[in-house]
């Protein structure tokens, strides 16, 4: 069974936020959400400075599905973390629990406040009836279903964004760290964190 | 004259001029939108750079304790008040005669609007905690709404309480007194109990639901708006994200201390003390109970027949 992951090669990534605006609009997502972020790390540190593509990294274990009060969350057998939007009652245990920052509360609850969570879904959609309208409508596309790659990773002009399956991710990963001879070859950024043990 | 009306248009187009001539600072894609949370952006950087500072203790606690503390609280309280009822009983005296005018109308009203807010928040926070058994969803989304109701409803009667019980509430000799025998609750005779017109155990009651209570409306401010600025706090070197995970478990914790002195404080009053309940609504304290138990109060209201 494939296991899937992101990853964001650091030496690529422009800080363009293609992938950002390409989520936003493949799954028509409000005013103040965004599954996926530019982030820049070491800002203005002379050769320190990268900048990678964030959003949910579909952890083993994931902190979210853990702490959730409700158990709205499951984890697909390929790894994708899914959540249940019927269940969810915005609590922010999710959020306070993620270490990237991932989950995203539109102000659209009572008084104005915090909704029901949205994250990325790997565009894997929902619970509901997958490519139904439900689905659609809460969760945005389902573009694994149809055999297509993530939004975000699709139109990553300089493919610093690969998503799929781990070893075939790794390996061009492996690839991209020899060819650039510099040496030991760890892992990705975010993957120590997010996929531990 | 004239010149207050020159000064009124000066700073008038002062204040007209900030939008007029408003161009944002920021590049477009790192704007925080409106709708947005500051969490997403620009402090989304902090969330990842320090997530092992409080990231980790809080998932550690929700995952393995706060469940079991309050699950093991509420249970373990409850048994012990059952095995009192039970073994040593309740207290029962004379409801003969008049008895003492002890609650005013004004703070019968405010105990039984703070007594109402904590009815809403208390079984609320338990369907929050234990939101998976009731399957999630809309009863557990309205469970939350209702938690900040209710708040609203204890900021309310909280502020009139604590000043009008404030100085009663004040710890005295007798409190010590008080705890060397427990309030007389582990003997099943009627013994004098040293305490002014509040024992200690109703100002512990008191201390842990006000300045607990103030604690806990703070920290759930903090999880209920989560976009919020503080200075002070970032010299002090914590991030937004970090300062909500810390009170997302400051917030538990006084919960459990809060739930188990509510639950005490209802058994005190409707079951362990037969009749007590009689004072808070018609606002009369019964003579004996007063003799007894409030021994030292007693004293003092004989003196001053």
């Amino acid at each position: 069974m494939a296991r899937m992951k992101f990853y964001c090669d650091e030496e690529r990534c422009i800080e363009c936020e293609g992938c950002t605006v390409a989520c936003e609009e493949a799954h028509e997502l409000p005013v103040g959400i965004s599954r996926r972020k530019v982030v820049t790390i070491n800002e203005g540190m002379e050769g320190k400075e990268f900048s990678v593509s964030v959003a949910c990294m579909h952890c083993t274990d994931a902190p979210c599905e853990q702490v959730c009060p409700v158990d709205c969350f499951y984890i697909r057998a390929d790894g994708i973390v899914l959540y249940d939007k019927e269940k969810c009652i915005g609590c922010g245990y999710c959020l306070y629990a993620c270490p990237f920052g991932a989950p995203q509360f539109p102000r659209d609850g009572a008084f104005g406040t915090r909704g029901v969570m949205d994250k990325c879904t790997m565009c894997a959609g929902g619970p509901e009836e997958t490519n139904s309208i439900k689905e659609r409508e809460l969760y945005g596309q389902n573009r694994i279903a149809e055999g297509k790659v993530p939004m975000c990773a699709a139109v990553c002009a300089t493919n610093a964004l690969i998503v799929g399956d781990e070893e075939e991710v790794s390996a061009i990963y492996r690839k991209r760290v020899m060819s650039r001879g510099k040496g030991v070859i760890g892992s990705p950024y975010g993957w120590s964190t997010a996929y531990k043990g | 004259m004239k010149k207050i009306v020159i000064f009124i248009l000066a700073a008038l187009s002062m204040y007209a001029r900030e939008f007029i001539g408003h161009v944002p600072l920021v590049e477009k894609a790192k704007e925080v939108h409106f709708g947005g949370s500051h969490l997403n952006s620009p402090e989304l950087l902090h969330n990842i750079l320090h997530y092992q500072k409080w990231g980790e203790l809080f998932v550690y606690l929700q995952v393995h304790w706060f469940r079991v503390l309050f699950l093991g609280i509420t249970i373990g309280v409850l048994v012990v008040f059952l095995l009192h009822y039970l073994i040593i009983g309740p207290k029962k005296f004379s409801h003969e005669g008049k008895g003492f005018y002890v609650y005013s109308v004004f703070k019968r009203v405010i105990h039984w609007l703070a007594a109402l807010a904590f009815v809403i928040i208390v079984p609320t926070g338990f369907i929050m905690i234990f939101g998976q058994y009731f399957g999630g969803g809309e009863f557990v989304r309205y469970a939350r709404y209702m938690h900040s109701v209710g708040t609203v409803l204890f900021v309310i009667a909280g502020i009139p309480m604590f000043l009008m019980w404030f100085v009663p509430m004040l710890a005295t000799f007798d409190d010590i007194k008080w705890f060397m025998i427990l309030g007389g609750y582990l003997t099943k005779k009627k013994v004098v109990v040293p305490a002014g017109q509040f024992n200690a155990g109703q100002k512990m009651w008191f201390w842990v639901a006000m300045v607990g209570g103030f604690a806990m409306i703070i920290t759930g401010a903090m999880m209920y708006f989560q976009d919020f600025d503080i200075e002070m706090l970032k010299k002090l070197n914590l991030d937004q994200i970090d300062l909500i995970r810390i009170a997302a478990i400051v917030h538990n914790f006084l919960g459990m201390a809060v739930t188990a002195l509510f639950i005490t404080h209802m058994y005190m009053s409707l079951f362990a003390i037969k009749g007590s309940l009689g004072s808070m609504i018609d606002g009369h304290k019964s003579e004996d109970e007063i003799k007894y138990m409030h021994s030292s109060f007693y004293k003092k209201l004989m003196k001053k027949k």
